[in-house]
């Protein structure tokens, strides 16, 4: 059943602490460990999540704000972590560089933070719970012109996007250990891109017609969403273009692959589907997105392999996606931040009305598959921070002492104008 | 800055042709370190108790901030190329200022929207001079208020580019972080 109502009540022993006491901008969990990193100012302050206290601070990379960051994920996917496994993060920033830093719980000496990896000592030395930290400053990404806006790795770790107000988004792919090269500079938006983010499903679509399974969504000032894809040669493109937005595009995030999954084995077709999009918007508008496919006529040579059969046309790249879902609207300024469950599939949104609303999907009713499924108000946080904007939303596991399911029981972090990075716990009726 | 002016002949006003309180003259507000006092020391009452910040208690009187009081704010500003004031040029005027105050049950917040009139419509400098607005206004005023600054209809040949640009929180925050830029905004806010 999914749930009817929520409320939202701050995590005890929050906020974060200390306060950043100037604008936040975002703050995004590791993916498996108990940190999460908000970017602030010109730097990057790493809290635990298990003491909600400040862990560490990245400074020194950067000569203007810090927008954005983003975890690698662990590049060993098998089971068994590699010793030397380092924690790796990027940071997007107004002076236009991305900065890739790394921590290797090999080495052990106090953090060396300078640009220009020198070492240089910074005097204090953290009792983490991991013994003694490095972390470097390993290299600066540049290229873009302007002001990088948002940052993502592809879910393998092997593809970065950044994003910048010089209305392009940059891929990056990682050759070597600390060695990035640009695969594609992709400048269709005619607007600054606001935010990038990749999908998260390894789905290839019915009859295997994607080439690649890494697909990108990009937002923009242009009040346009964008979908790239690989077209098979190296190529990055852009297959489809979500219009219609009634102002800037700020954020988007997909359906996380569990829900995709949850939904299939429910179903029983196993994964059958793409991860929708959701999508914030400076009118106050928050939609649901999703890939149209249909059913394929039969290939003749399983899907795969197309190019043995001659006089066959490339596979059509053109995609088509369309609103499955638009919530209540509750915002009455600019929708920031918007955040998917991976537990619940509860939508939350954030924004300039210092409001965090909950959004619940309704059980799909019969068999109207072409229907838009309806969304409904769970709560309404009014003024998070007081009465400041709220820049960001996130879910995030919780790893308090006030849980009894450590790392699976999902809470919901804001961050704001304030400087305030405040955990929040949802509970469900 | 070019010698050639954008516009050679504005219209000026004269101190005293401008809207004033009759009371008394402009409202003497705690001016830019009020915003900066909640930056560097919040207090976020919303998370303890009921605590007041004192600083709302040191003026004199708690009459809501009005039209007024905001055009008192933004009219002293200097254009970038005249030597004259918002308010003497008839960039910022008094009946082009309007707030909405928190509703009944709804949001919290109050909301400002100033619709600025370029002395020319071409006028290159209206993205500066919407900022500077901005910029004084987000200094000043409360936290809990929202500023909105607008090209008055028709009066501004890229309405909808301004518009938008001034309204872009992460746009204004990095032009904010140019050097130049801010150098020039303190400027135009040295007579305030």
């Amino acid at each position: 059943m999914p749930p009817s109502s929520a409320t939202i009540t701050p995590l005890p022993g929050g906020p974060f602490s200390p306060d950043l006491y100037a604008r936040a901008w975002s703050s995004i969990p590791h993916p498996t460990r108990p940190l999460i990193a908000t970017a602030h100012e010109k730097s990057v302050t790493v809290y635990s999540l298990s003491t909600l206290t400040k862990h560490l601070s990245l400074t020194g990379g950067h000569s203007r704000s810090v927008r954005s960051v983003a975890w690698q994920p662990c590049t060993t996917t098998s089971s068994s972590s590699s010793p030397s496994q380092k924690l790796r993060l990027v940071t997007g920033s107004f002076d236009s560089t991305a900065g890739l830093w790394s921590f290797d719980e090999k080495e052990k000496s106090t953090f060396s933070l300078e640009k220009n990896m020198n070492n240089k000592q910074l005097g204090e030395e953290e009792e983490g719970e991991e013994d003694e930290e490095e972390w470097e400053f390993n290299l600066v990404l540049e290229g873009h012109e302007n002001e990088i806006k948002s940052i993502a790795f592809s879910p393998s770790g092997q593809f970065l996007a950044t994003c910048s107000r010089d209305k392009t988004v940059w891929i990056w792919e990682e050759v070597d250990e600390d060695e990035w090269e640009t695969v594609a500079v992709l400048s269709e938006h005619e607007g600054d891109v606001k935010c990038v983010a990749w999908a998260p499903s390894e789905y290839s679509g019915k009859g295997g017609r994607f080439y690649g399974t890494d697909c990108l969504a990009s937002a923009s000032y242009d009040d346009t969403v964008r979908i790239w894809r690989e077209d098979g040669d190296g190529e990055w493109v852009c297959v489809f273009v979500i219009e219609g937005f009634g102002g800037t595009v700020w954020s988007l995030e997909w359906e996380k692959e569990k829900r995709v999954m949850m939904n299939d084995e429910k179903e029983g077709k196993g994964k059958t589907r793409m991860s929708r999009l959701v999508t914030a918007c400076q009118d106050g508008g928050v939609k649901v997105w999703e890939l149209v496919e249909e059913e394929e006529e039969v290939e003749e040579d399983g899907g795969k392999g197309d190019w043995s059969v001659p006089n066959r046309m490339r596979r059509e790249l053109r995609e088509e996606w369309r609103c499955v879902g638009e919530m209540p609207k509750v915002h009455t300024r600019e929708v920031y931040s918007v955040a998917w469950s991976g537990e619940t599939g509860v939508l939350a949104s954030t924004g300039g009305d210092g409001r965090v609303v909950l959004y619940g999907e309704e059980e799909k009713e019969e068999e109207e598959e072409k229907k838009k499924k309806e969304w409904k108000v769970l709560t309404v946080l009014e003024g998070a921070h007081g009465p400041y904007e709220v820049n960001h939303v996130t879910w995030c596991k919780r790893w308090d002492k006030g849980t009894e399911r450590k790392g699976e029981e999902e809470m919901l972090v804001t961050t704001g104008d304030d400087g305030v990075v405040m955990p929040w716990e949802v509970r469900f009726s | 800055m070019p010698e050639i002016l954008e516009n050679e002949n504005p219209t000026i006003l004269n101190v005293s042709q401008l809207p004033s309180r009759s009371r008394k003259g402009p409202s003497a507000r705690a001016g830019p370190d009020s915003a900066f006092d909640s930056l560097l020391y919040p207090s976020q009452p919303w998370l303890s108790s009921s605590s007041q910040s004192s600083s709302s208690e040191d003026e004199e009187d708690s009459s809501p901030i009005d039209e007024q009081d905001i055009f008192d704010l933004i009219a002293p500003i200097s254009d970038p190329e005249h030597p004259h004031t918002l308010g003497q040029l008839s960039v910022v005027r008094l009946p082009d200022i309007h707030i909405q105050h928190p509703s009944d049950g709804g949001s919290r917040l109050t909301t400002v929207t100033v619709d600025l009139t370029p002395t020319i419509n071409h006028c290159s400098l209206a993205t500066v001079i919407g900022l500077a607005v901005r910029y004084r206004l987000e200094q000043t005023l409360p936290p809990d208020w929202r500023v909105d600054i607008r090209m008055k209809d028709g009066t501004h040949a890229q309405d909808d580019q301004v518009n938008k640009q001034l309204g872009d929180k992460e746009r204004v925050c990095a032009a904010l972080e140019n050097e130049t830029l801010k150098g020039m905004l303190e400027k135009m806010l040295e007579g305030c």
